[in-house]
């Protein structure tokens, strides 16, 4: 294979605005987000509230959060897909093999990393700021809001991370989209597909992308850091 | 006798074998200055943070204005009347001005409403050359005198104080000196814990000794036991 000739092939077919290439893309940063965006919200209050509350069984859930981060994703998505065929308990939705079935296994995988992270992020704060935000009166709701900007760095490494992973996972997206071209297929399964069939072009310039956003993403990160003091 | 603006009794706390804090009762008279003295460890913080209901302890009855209450579920109405300041304050992200009026924000006042009432605050501490200075970069000195602008541009009657002088240059020092000189001059209780000596000679100050959690030494208008 003459790797030069399919990269620069790979590039013409980016460049050149190719339909079905840019429709992968775009139905792969419209499902990813849209998880993100149903995700984050619950599971960063969700992390605050286990780094911050005192219950039983309180250490076992955070345990048991982290456990869930190294949770395969095909393993998720086979729990999806069994759950949404038509012989599953939310069979009568037919939502199997479309994009909402996707968003619902990335809100799944992102859960637990965005839990997680915002854990770490909020056991690591400096005890004084929510204790500065009670003793100067704000609410329950206003105080953890408060500590949360406050390690705010923290709350968007999650969210970034969420995403990376999210954004690049097959095993669920494969499972319950079943990779249908125009509907489902989106940037890993549509590589996955290209390179079975030998088609390195179109492959090479979706990883391309895919490099590009987690890319991106990582410098957003560490630009925000830097703003920010880096804390 | 006059009703005292905070009366507790029978405060009880430990840590495993060791006993934090063991009072009988403590009675605080409106208008008036106390401060805790003792070795490290001897309860002061414990205590101050306790009335200031941020961390739990065995509580027998505690009454505010001569009102019933429980400081483990601090009401709303308290938390507005009672302000704790740390020995190394914490300032959020942002302006200075941004923190005078966070509590005033968080008791539901507008931008426009708050604006007045932090410039007089910058005034009184003196914190007017630092406003576009990043909270973070300020020095110990400065934090203290922007936490003490901070707590109290919301007229609380009850000002919680660690060792607000702690850890201070000389010049830092005395500009906190003449803020909490300031306020124990006006209407307010102020309760502060500290080993400096300025402060404990400071005229009318009811001066608390602690040790080993308990309050074994007073003079003024505190009832302890």
């Amino acid at each position: 294979m003459d790797w030069l000739a399919t990269t620069r092939e790979a590039f013409a077919l980016l460049f050149a605005g190719d339909a079905e290439l840019w429709q992968i893309i775009f139905i792969s940063l419209r499902v990813s987000l849209l998880a993100m965006l149903i995700a984050a919200p619950p599971a960063i209050g969700l992390g605050y509230f286990l780094a911050t509350a005192s219950f039983r069984g309180r250490r076992l859930l955070i345990v048991l959060t982290q456990g869930l981060l190294a949770s395969p994703t095909v393993v998720v998505g086979l729990i999806l897909y069994l759950l949404l065929s038509r012989q599953g308990v939310f069979g009568s939705l037919r939502l199997l093999f479309t994009q909402e079935a996707m968003i619902i296994g990335q809100v799944l995988i992102a859960l637990p990393v965005l839990v997680a992270f915002t854990i770490s992020a909020v056991q690591g704060a400096d005890p004084r700021a929510r204790e500065t935000a009670v003793s100067l009166g704000a609410s329950r709701l206003r105080s953890a809001w408060t500590t949360l900007l406050e390690v705010r760095f923290g709350v968007m490494a999650a969210v970034f991370n969420a995403f990376g992973r999210i954004i690049s996972e097959i095993g669920c997206s494969l499972m319950v989209g079943g990779n249908i071209a125009g509907v489902t297929r989106n940037i890993p399964t549509a590589i996955a597909l290209e390179t079975s069939k030998g088609e390195f072009a179109q492959g090479i310039a979706l990883g391309f992308v895919l490099l590009v956003v987690a890319l991106g993403v990582n410098f957003a990160l560490a630009f925000a850091q830097g703003e920010g003091g880096g804390k | 006798m006059s009703i005292p603006l905070l009366a507790v009794e029978g405060i009880r706390k430990s840590f495993g074998a060791r006993r934090l804090l063991d009072i009988a009762r403590i009675d605080l008279a409106a208008g008036e200055s106390y401060v805790l003295t003792g070795e490290n460890g001897s309860g002061k913080t414990t205590l101050l943070r306790v009335l200031a209901g941020l961390e739990s302890a065995e509580i027998e009855a505690c009454r505010y204005a001569g009102k019933p209450v429980d400081l483990h579920d601090y009401p709303k109405w308290l938390r507005h009347d009672v302000i704790y300041v740390h020995q190394h304050p914490y300032l959020f992200r942002g302006s200075i001005a941004d923190n005078i009026s966070y509590g005033l924000r968080a008791r539901g006042m507008t931008a426009s409403a708050c604006e007045p009432l932090v410039r007089e605050a910058i005034a009184w501490a003196g914190v007017g050359d630092l406003l576009d200075v990043p909270s973070h970069s300020l020095s110990g000195g400065e934090k203290q005198r922007v936490a003490l602008a901070r707590a109290r541009v919301l007229h609380p009657r009850l000002f919680l104080l660690d060792e607000p002088t702690a850890n201070l240059d000389a010049e830092a020092r005395h500009q906190t000196m003449k803020l909490i000189r300031d306020l124990c001059d006006a209407n307010s209780t102020v309760v502060l814990a500290c080993h400096d000596r300025e402060i404990i000679e400071l005229p009318h100050m009811n001066r608390l000794h602690m040790e080993s959690g308990k309050i074994d030494a007073q003079d003024g208008h505190a009832a302890v036991g």
